[in-house]
């Protein structure tokens, strides 16, 4: 088995334990908050989404709960680490599962994967403990020797049930 | 105590947001007789259509009949009580059948079947009695495709209830080439763990952004600064309008009319691009060039509708306030389509909403914090009384088309306003006198 380190080239040759640490390691920088570092991962025109409805296939035509390409993620990151953002005092913190990991698909032209998971992610904040839990789809690009973010999805299981604000990425 | 003696000119007692009993006196005397938002008849285009919302706390069922008519009745079974339909919407092809014993029932809410009829005879049951039937709520009426409804068959009628904020309406349809609209997109829906009259407060209070959206505003311009050279894109620009100086809000106008409702001027406006250019094209192609500048010149920020919606007429939101115990209030937010507009305008309705509507939205969430630190504050022993000062006995009445009072953008006036709707609904029966939780006069 290849190291986790070695540069890699093609989708099709990428080790399944090099994709459950790139999963794994995206989740840790989200708990760590260490959000710059996350949105790092993300390739150019990458998008961040929750869709509002289930198997909903459209962002745009479409409302959602988060739509967010880099300006977006870096505006809410901003947000998140402003002295005066009222509702993060506390501020939130994060604890991610994520496990059954499985390659969906692999295209050679455009050098992608798409990798399905299923996560949940228990978040405290002033008014309590609560829990998100759904599917993740990441469409994953290798370039320049390691993988980027193409697209995350958040399919949450409650996607069109009433929330309280959502504030850090899921 | 009476009901009058929590609320002065300026002033209101703070049990009108922390007493059970005031809470419970507001589901009968305003919900139980106020016209309520229920539905826009598009999410019911055809017959057997149905959407299922709540009239205070209420479940309602609005449904298309036969003849094309909307009908709208409690959600409840005459024989044993279950809701016919679910929450949200759904079709049902015909009927409405109830999932526990199938009784069956027209979409207009009359009885159509029993099985066992036979078991019935000689007793006092009787299929033409309405007590079998779905119960209708005592008033329905509908104004541009919005319906609203009231449990009160003689509480003010729909045209004077409307008349003061109708412009909104007509505005918000008037802005669609074909003049109506159309709900699409889905629902965004927020819970919030405070009481309803604040978010009501809130959406015509220009005091709070400067101070409450310091974060989003701040880490909106930080972006544009570092990476754009100052230059706001669509997103970034409605993010960064709260932060805009205190003569900016003073600036504003804001309108107040009877039964609570009002409206204050835009805060920002479409960008100047293409695409607002092509819908401007569409709209003049259906009303002249200047009838489509006179409707886009009615330019304005939220409109509240009280007690139970608040249209936002520049970007197609339509905001719905149902309150669910004394502490805790859903805001459900839908988008609406303007028919024979550009597709691509809808996509900008949808990206505001994303912004500032969606429950991840990174403004609405310092606002949602605030109005819980406010409802726990209320329920403390440190003071009675809650401000409504700002500019109080300095609005003036309005000489223009719609009438009603005008105040400076920073004026207190549509919650002083909203409050005396409330009293009015509140002391409308024989005076009634509740226990307050408080003990200071």
């Amino acid at each position: 088995m290849r190291a986790a380190h070695t540069p890699l080239t093609r989708a099709s040759e990428v080790p399944y334990e090099t994709l459950c640490q790139f999963l794994y390691q995206e989740a840790r920088l989200l708990d760590q908050r260490k959000f710059g570092q996350w949105n790092d991962l993300f390739a150019e025109g990458g998008m961040y989404w929750i869709p509002l409805e289930e198997d909903q296939e459209d962002p745009l035509n479409h409302l959602s709960l988060a739509y967010e390409d880099s300006m977006m993620r870096q505006v809410r990151i901003n947000r998140l680490n402003h002295d005066r953002a009222w509702s993060q005092k506390p501020r939130s913190r994060t604890s991610h599962t994520v496990s059954a990991i499985v390659v969906e698909a692999v295209c050679e032209v455009s050098n992608q994967l798409i990798v399905g998971s299923a996560f949940t992610m228990a978040e405290w904040r002033s008014f309590g403990l609560r829990t998100f839990a759904g599917l993740y789809t990441h469409t994953l690009r290798v370039t320049d020797g390691r993988l980027q973010i193409v697209e995350k999805r958040v399919d949450l299981i409650d996607s069109s049930e009433a929330f309280e604000p959502i504030e850090v990425f899921i | 105590m009476d009901i009058q003696q929590l609320i002065r000119e300026d002033e209101v007692h703070r049990d009108v947001y922390v007493s059970e009993d005031v809470f419970a006196l507001e589901m009968d005397r305003i919900f139980g007789t106020a016209w309520i938002y229920v539905g826009h008849d598009s999410q019911i285009p055809d017959p057997g259509d149905y959407w299922t919302t709540r009239i205070g706390l209420e479940s309602v069922v609005m449904a298309r009949g036969k003849r094309d008519e909307i009908n709208v009745f409690y959600n409840r079974c005459p024989h044993k009580g279950a809701r016919i339909a679910a929450d949200g919407c759904g079709h049902t092809k015909g009927l409405f059948r109830c999932p526990y014993h199938a009784w069956t029932f027209n979409l207009d809410g009359t009885l159509k079947g029993v099985p066992y009829l036979d078991g019935y005879e000689n007793t006092r049951f009787d299929m033409a009695d309405p007590r079998f039937s779905l119960k209708k709520v005592a008033r329905v009426a509908s104004y541009r495709g919005f319906v609203f409804a009231s449990l009160s068959e003689t509480a003010a009628d729909f045209e004077s209830f409307i008349a003061g904020i109708k412009s909104s309406l007509d505005n918000f349809c008037d802005r669609a080439p074909n003049g109506t609209v159309s709900v699409a997109g889905g629902v965004f829906r927020v819970v919030q763990r405070s009481n309803w009259k604040i978010f009501f407060e809130n959406l015509n209070d220009t005091g709070h952004p400067i101070a409450t959206h310091e974060s989003s505003y701040r880490a909106a311009r930080q972006y544009a600064d570092e990476e754009l050279g100052g230059e706001l894109p669509f997103e970034l620009h409605i993010i960064d309008g709260n932060g805009a100086p205190p003569k900016f809000w003073s600036d504003l106008d804001l309108h107040a009319f009877d039964f609570g409702h009002s409206y204050m001027t835009a805060i920002f406006n479409a960008p100047d691009d293409p695409l607002s250019q092509a819908y401007f094209a569409s709209l003049s192609a259906k009303v002249g060039e200047d009838r489509a500048k006179e409707i886009l010149g009615v330019n304005r920020h939220n409109t509240i509708i009280y007690p139970s919606c608040s249209p936002h007429t520049s970007f197609q939101q339509w905001r719905v306030i149902r309150p669910l115990s004394v502490d805790r209030t859903l805001v459900e937010i839908f988008t609406f389509r303007l028919d024979g507009a550009p597709e691509e305008l809808l996509q900008r309705t949808f990206t505001y909403s994303n912004v500032v509507n969606s429950p991840s939205s990174i403004v609405m969430t310092d606002d949602v914090h605030v109005y819980a630190e406010c409802q726990k504050g209320l329920a403390t022993q440190g003071g009675d009384w809650v401000s409504q000062h700002r500019n109080a006995g300095q609005d003036l009445p309005f000489s223009g088309a719609d009438g009603g009072e005008i105040g400076v953008g920073t004026s207190e006036l549509p919650i002083r306003n909203q409050f005396r709707a409330w009293r009015e609904y509140m002391t409308s029966d024989v005076a009634e006198t509740i226990p307050l939780q408080s003990s200071e006069p």
